[in-house]
């Protein structure tokens, strides 16, 4: 239960995060959640517990950012008021720092509820530190393997995350690993059918996929570019998408399964549809910006399921792509089972880790016109190109090089 | 049409190991040489004998299973690399041709093809690795927590550099036609010297590498190289 002897805390931490600020602009954000972790270790745990209508947990190794927006949309439409978290802010101190931010100082933030998501990692570290309304588990991917090591120890970390549902656990049924969880709470299952599985010719990327489709839960019936067809309850509902993808639909139905469990009789379809229509395309996922007078398409690679995926889904005749890979990327080895041939021809290469990513194309047999490790200078050489011939110029790239092209760009 | 044959890439292809296989191909046909990918996975039986073999690396809860379907083929595995195909191992998977690997539930019998054994290193090994072998230096990436303790009179691939490799100042092992090492993922792209030197011991005659890609993967390996080796 949040109280009044958390506010030597709270003040403890704004007065952190006043000073972190004076010293740099925008800086310092998870610092007052370090300072307030280390005088009240409870904090977090406390203030997670004391929203009226509980805390509600989305993890994964895929996915997570989107469904919780998705989610978030979705019950605002609905009146409720939501506390969530910055997606960068996937760490306990980050989180306590977000979470400050909005406190009272007495601890209690005023929302309805609480849709947090959460890194696997630390979701499973902070575990025992909190009670969930509900739990969304998105996939398991064999990604981060530096931090994670294997599929199975994702599993084991999700499960731990699952325990804490005292309602109910929506998790992805085409996700095998995430199919043998047994959590105690009510399990709510969503998935794609058969047909809109076979679209994806590799898959959907998950570590391993069940053998056999759901027949109940929540389902996405077609995907046919940002356009699918979720039905939910029996009602077949159509879903404007974020981005194109069937893995932006298995999003959707995930949020939509959670959003009508915490909803109950009050889940209204059409403003369900409606939130997840007007939300901002997602940034750097397929998302066209109109960049110096053209169109540029931002592809994001997250992981090899994703590169994987945003590939086999490029139009093949595309003759103005730039690919980037960045310092983020610690060892590109685990991108190499991808297979990027599908890009043909790369006029640049870019990102600290552009050899490295330059290589796999090459053996891959897509031409690598050009490499250049700076991405100012990259870009500013991509951007200055003749129109293609095809479709739009595309930029494939991986989260870091995604932000400096965003802040070369002076897009927000 | 000769062959590389990936053994089981469903379970040894986690950082791209198995990728080695389509490397040499795709130097083979830059050296003006015919070869084509096969994978044998699992619960088949090779179809012919390949001129050159990739091991890639498993993650212990698999390894296993990739114990499992190398003892399937074991036989045969032994009859090619008496004949002298090249072998290229990578991680668990030389764990797997050693005599035993002991793990935290207990050891497990390897293939006993390798003179040696696997057993945990003090720490994970994670980051840059560099030896300095035969071929020259090899650079890569490591992240392993076992190393391989060779029988004596066993050579190693190399010296570490940088990295722990196997510990005790060595990375990998040569036995006969089998090379083993923990430099992990396209480990044959960035060292194409080591690709080669496999390539010519496979078909028997040295190989030269010519043409605009082959140009520009090497130049790329060799910056990655440069730049490593500057860095330490």
């Amino acid at each position: 239960m949040s109280s009044i002897r958390y506010a030597p805390a709270v003040i403890l931490g704004r007065g952190v995060r006043l000073a972190a600020r004076l010293r740099r602009a925008g800086g310092g954000s998870a610092v007052p959640g370090l300072v307030v972790n280390r005088v009240a270790p409870r904090f977090l745990g406390d203030v997670l517990s004391s929203f009226p209508e509980g805390l509600v947990v989305v993890s994964g190794s895929s996915g997570k950012s989107t469904t919780t927006k998705m989610l978030v949309e979705i019950l605002e439409a609905h009146g409720k008021r939501i506390f969530t978290n910055p997606s960068t802010a996937n760490i306990s101190q980050g989180l306590t720092s977000a979470l400050l931010e909005r406190s009272s100082l007495t601890g209690r933030i005023d929302a309805d509820l609480a849709v947090l998501e959460m890194d696997e990692g630390h979701g499973a570290l902070l575990s025992g530190r909190f009670r969930a309304a509900l739990v969304l588990l998105t996939n398991v991917m064999t990604d981060q393997i530096d931090r994670f090591h294997d599929a199975e120890k994702v599993q084991a970390m999700l499960g731990r995350i699952a325990a804490r549902s005292t309602g109910s656990v929506v998790l992805n049924g085409d996700d095998a690993l995430l199919g043998r969880l047994n959590p105690t709470a009510e399990v709510v299952r969503f998935g794609v059918t058969g047909e809109v599985l076979a679209q994806a010719p590799r898959g959907l990327g998950y570590a391993e996929t069940s053998t056999a489709r759901i027949d109940d839960g929540v389902l996405v019936t077609a995907v046919a570019g940002r356009d699918a067809t979720i039905v939910v309850g029996g009602a077949a509902l159509t879903v404007r998408l974020p981005a194109r993808g069937i893995h932006y639909a298995v999003d959707a139905a995930g949020a939509l399964a959670a959003a009508q469990r915490l909803l109950g009789t009050a889940f209204d379809a059409a403003l369900a549809t409606a939130a997840l229509a007007a939300m901002e395309p997602v940034f750097g996922r397929g998302e066209i910006v109109r960049v110096q007078g053209q169109d540029v398409e931002f592809v994001l690679v997250q992981n090899p399921a994703s590169f994987q995926l945003n590939v086999d889904e490029l139009d093949e005749r595309l003759d103005r792509v730039m690919v980037a890979m960045g310092s983020d990327v610690r060892d590109p080895s685990y991108f190499w089972p991808v297979d990027a041939s599908r890009i043909g021809t790369a006029a640049i290469v870019s990102g600290s880790k552009a050899d490295e990513i330059a290589l796999q194309l090459v053996y891959q047999g897509v031409e690598v016109e050009r490499i250049e490790p700076d991405l100012a200078v990259a870009l500013d050489a991509f951007l200055a190109l003749p129109t293609p011939a095809h479709g739009i110029k595309t930029i494939v790239f991986t989260a870091d090089s995604m932000r400096r092209i965003r802040s070369h760009l002076g897009l927000s | 049409m000769t062959t590389v044959l990936a053994l089981f890439p469903e379970l040894t292809d986690v950082n791209g190991d198995a990728q080695n296989a389509l490397v040499l191909a795709k130097r083979a046909s830059w050296a003006g040489l015919e070869m084509t990918v096969e994978r044998l996975h699992l619960g088949e039986r090779p179809a012919a004998k390949p001129i050159v073999i990739v091991l890639g690396s498993t993650t212990d809860p698999a390894l296993p299973y990739l114990l499992g379907a190398l003892a399937g083929i074991r036989d045969t595995l032994q009859d090619w690399i008496a004949g002298g195909v090249p072998v290229l191992a990578v991680g668990t998977g030389v764990e797997a041709l050693s005599r035993s690997v002991l793990l935290p539930d207990g050891r497990r019998d390897g293939l006993g093809l390798v003179p040696a054994e696997a057993s945990p290193l003090p720490a994970r090994a994670a980051g840059d690795l560099v030896v300095r072998a035969a071929e020259g230096e090899l650079v890569g990436y490591e992240n392993h927590s076992r190393g391989l303790r060779l029988d004596p009179g066993v050579q190693p691939l190399g010296a570490v550099r940088r990295g722990v490799g196997d510990g005790q100042g060595t990375d990998g092992v040569r036995h006969g036609s089998v090379l083993g090492t923990r430099l992990h993922g396209p480990v044959l792209a960035k060292n194409p010297a080591l690709a080669d030197a496999i390539l010519a011991a496979a078909v028997g005659h040295p190989v030269v590498v010519t043409g605009g890609a082959a140009a520009a993967a090497d130049a790329a390996a060799a910056r990655i190289r440069t730049a490593l080796l500057a860095s330490g």
